[in-house]
């Protein structure tokens, strides 16, 4: 038995308290071995020669982060609160705006849901304590994201359609896929991937893509619970890209053979990534009524400017390469909203948002933003669609559309260079036939043929009767759909009700 | 006449989520309902986990603990991310005070000398076995099919890091600052005799991929040894004059009832499963036939350690919570493996 003896040690420094909290609580197995309680850190062909590299990216306690997150969580709640005592609802720009939230709400929670269990995975399952710890601490917070969004949206889902069953919707709903898919992905790969698919190309570089539009939006169209959480996650989030920076780095400095694996990750992951936020595109220039930037100006500002001129300068000592395809995505980012949109306007009788031309004040935004493809694109498009409405119609399509086999987006995106001429790729694969959007989602899966076989893609899901039986009527039972949840906004129940909440009574006095 | 302006009553559509309302009926739902209910995907899964191609990203033969519907467990405690940060923000509080109470009295260094042996040889090493369940209660966070048991284990994961934190603070502060009292405590952990069980018994666990057997061959060694070195230390601490260890302790303690919360729940809603009950006590059998000798042994090592630094009737106290936990199991209608 031992009684410690005062030894003239000094006293712990920051760095060594944190490591003895954090790192030091490791140990090496002896009654089992290593690899078999972190069995999947080497099926990815990634090479760690030492864990004790890894650099913290931040520095907390169980008991710091317990005590920030509660207060940031007591001023969320509290404006929730708030907003919904006060019906701030009706302060809305419009009640258009809430087609915004709704593929939010759809889109979002899910995936967040999904980056909760898979940093899980990593938290168990890295051999390093410290990346295990960083990934805890994400996990955390992943749980944090889903739960404020759905929260957040909870008060808007009691007044509006389109949110009232987002989480079997984010299973079912053809457009949803795509989120599904892109997350469902990243999680069946192995931790390293994972991380560089979620931790570093989703949060470092497309994760102001992502947000800063939905947030910026909201804040504009008077949604400040939106606006609110956006603020409070923005903290989580300076911590996920530093994680996610560490990362990469971390692969690139154990092993110079790691630096083909990781470029092709990253090559993967951009255009997985671009390619799922090219629904946000369509929204940001086409749903909000009171808009912030265009698309173009976004991608122009946070990522030429910021990841390929920025991020990508540095990552070059590591031999890492601006991602494959990149030039493909600043070719498209004149067209690319205006072609999402218009699927999601012809498809909006099979969703959970509405859509609508764009009104005289949209139109004049539009054209300023985009004077070199917007008056093609509205002559091409538009002029017709308006054509129909003026007969007193309305265009949906009726058929089903082909769906690309990687990003699971309607085939609608154009070669580059011609916005007229319809983009298509196949690649053959076990004697059967794959179409895709785009040389992007054909490396893809030509990298992984075997993986994208597998997708579950809600057009042939539908043909092969899987979708609650063969008419559109009978999808959208299975999908969940009920009135005033998808189609035409004029006329809509949200349009009505809004309509109706803000008429002006009379009254005599 | 005089016009007034005014915004219509506004009626709500509905009260919550459809999700909900098809489960519990048109009624307002809680938070907790709502940020936990059906929040996990459940089908038209796309790909096969590289790692797992056998099964679903989300699968419930992750386990052989099976349940009808996931959500027929609910946390008692209604635990959702902004309560839990909350609630251990709060307790964490509590804790830093406490040990700032006694390090500024040195009352760690003034403990009676076989006390300081027990904290020093027993108490502190057990910050591994702490990370140790931390890693356990995770694999439940990835594992667990369905969200409110995975929030539960989530949530278990993070208060058990923080308990391996607040135990190596005790650690910093026993040494008044110094770090060798942890290293040795390490080497202790490694390589002392009455601790290998429970090494053994957690590295053992770390390679079963099975989160919830995992899970419930922990929480048995839990049971026995926060009853011998929190419940039964702290009642004998405090009658010797080790105060300080009590005050420590009793936060253990008080996480621990915490924990029996939901953990509790979890096992009643595996064993009134309408269609899995049996398949859930042959699973929980399996467990006690592989696990709970093992158990009892590496807990009686400590006690047996513990009494030999100060003769508090650890192993006395070992082998009554031993008795009481095998009662409460065999009234579950489960097989206690005899001879202990
Ligand atoms: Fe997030
Ligand atoms: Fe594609």
């Amino acid at each position: 038995m031992t009684v410690p003896t005062q030894k003239p040690a000094r006293k712990l420094s920051m760095q060594q308290r944190y490591s003895a909290l954090t790192h030091d609580l490791d140990w090496d197995p002896t009654y089992v071995t290593e690899e078999e309680i972190y069995p999947y850190t080497t099926f990815e062909g990634i090479k760690v020669h030492d864990w004790s590299k890894w650099e913290d990216p931040f520095r907390l306690t169980v008991e710091a982060y317990n005590k920030y997150q509660a207060e940031k969580d007591r001023r969320l709640y509290a404006v929730l609160d708030g907003f919904a005592q006060s019906q701030g609802q009706l302060g809305l720009t419009e009640a258009r705006y809430m087609n915004a939230m709704k593929i939010f709400l759809q889109g979002i929670p899910s995936g967040e849901y999904q980056a909760h269990r898979n940093f899980s995975h990593l938290a168990r399952y890295f051999n390093g304590p410290g990346a295990r710890f960083a990934s805890l601490c994400q996990s955390l917070d992943e749980l944090r994201h889903a739960q404020t969004e759905v929260h957040t949206l909870s008060h808007y889902n009691k007044f509006f359609g389109g949110m009232h069953d987002w989480s079997r919707m984010s299973d079912r709903v053809w457009y949803l896929s795509v989120p599904k898919s892109f997350f469902d992905d990243a999680g069946t790969a192995g931790p390293f991937e994972w991380l560089i698919a979620i931790g570093f190309s989703f949060e470092y570089l497309l994760t102001n893509l992502l947000f800063v539009p939905f947030m910026s939006g909201a804040a504009f169209n008077g949604d400040l619970p939106t606006m609110t959480f956006g603020f409070s996650a923005q903290s989580d989030e300076s911590r996920h890209m530093t994680l996610g920076l560490e990362g990469i780095k971390f692969m690139l400095e154990q092993d110079e053979d790691n630096l083909p694996i990781v470029q092709a990750w990253l090559d993967k992951w951009f255009w997985r990534g671009y390619r799922l936020i090219s629904l946000v595109a369509g929204m940001m220039d086409y749903m909000l009524p009171k808009r912030v930037m265009s698309w173009k100006e976004a991608f122009e500002l946070y990522f030429e400017e910021q990841m390929l001129n920025g991020l990508f300068k540095d990552l070059e000592y590591y031999g890492i390469k601006p991602p494959r395809h990149v030039q493909w995505a600043i070719d498209e980012k004149e067209i690319l909203s205006h072609q999402v949109y218009w699927v999601l306007y012809q498809y909006s009788h099979a969703a959970a948002f509405t859509t609508t031309i764009p009104d005289a004040e949209d139109q004049a935004w539009l054209e300023e933003a985009y004077p070199d493809t917007w008056p093609v694109f509205k002559s091409v498009v538009w002029d017709k669609a308006q054509r129909v409405v003026d007969s007193g119609e309305r265009y949906f399509n009726p058929g089903l559309p082909q769906l690309c086999q990687v990003c699971q987006i309607p085939m609608g995106f154009t070669e580059p260079g011609n916005p007229l001429v319809q983009c298509q790729r196949h690649s053959i694969y076990e004697g059967e036939r794959y179409d895709f959007c785009s040389d992007g989602c054909q490396w893809i899966f030509d990298r992984e043929p075997e993986k994208y076989v597998q997708a579950w893609l809600p057009v042939h899901q539908i043909y092969q009767g899987n979708c609650g039986g063969p008419t559109l009527p009978d999808v959208a039972v299975w999908y969940g759909l009920e009135p005033g949840d998808g189609g035409e906004y004029i006329g809509s129940m949200d349009h009505q009700d809004w309509l109706a909440w803000h008429a002006p009574t009379i009254k005599e006095g | 006449m005089q016009f007034e302006l005014r915004t219509q009553v506004v009626e709500p559509r509905r009260k919550t989520f459809s999700n909900l309302v098809r489960r519990y009926g048109d009624r307002p739902a809680s938070r907790y309902e709502e940020g936990s209910v059906d929040i996990q995907a459940t089908e038209n899964f796309h790909y096969r986990p590289l790692w797992a191609p056998d099964k679903e990203l989300y699968d419930p033969t992750y386990t052989a603990f099976r349940l009808t519907d996931p959500y027929s467990f609910m946390d008692p405690r209604q635990l959702y991310y902004a309560p839990y940060v909350q609630s251990r923000a709060a307790s964490g509080e509590a804790f830093a005070k406490s040990l700032e109470y006694v390090d500024t009295r040195q009352l760690l260094l003034k403990l009676p000398e076989g006390w300081q042996a027990i904290v020093a040889d027993l108490l502190l090493p057990l910050r591994h076995y702490e990370a140790g369940a931390e890693l356990i209660s995770i694999e439940g966070s990835r594992f667990a099919y369905g969200t409110t048991i995975d929030q539960a284990c989530t949530y278990a994961a993070f208060d058990r890091i923080g308990n391996a934190q607040n135990i190596s603070r005790v650690g910093i502060a026993f040494n008044d600052g110094h770090a060798h009292a942890l290293a040795e405590a390490k080497e202790k952990w490694l390589g002392d005799p009455a601790l290998q069980g429970l090494r053994r018994l957690i590295e053992e666990l770390l390679i079963e991929r099975d989160y919830a057997k995992e899970l419930v061959a922990l929480d048995l060694c839990d049971r026995l040894l926060y009853s011998v070195m929190f419940t039964h230390l702290d009642e004998a601490a405090l009658l010797s004059g080790a105060g300080a260890y009590s005050l420590v302790a009793q936060h253990f303690s008080t996480w621990f009832l915490d924990q029996r919360r939901w953990i509790d729940q979890l096992i009643k809603t595996w064993f009134a499963d309408p269609e899995y009950s049996e398949v859930n006590k042959a699973a929980f059998n399996d467990v006690l036939a592989r696990r709970w000798n093992q158990i009892v042994e590496a807990v009686s090592d400590v006690a047996a350690a513990l009494d030999a630094r100060v003769d508090t009737g650890a192993a006395a106290a070992a082998q009554a919570a031993t008795s009481a936990v095998a009662a409460q199991l065999s009234e579950l209608g489960l097989t206690v493996p005899g001879g202990k």
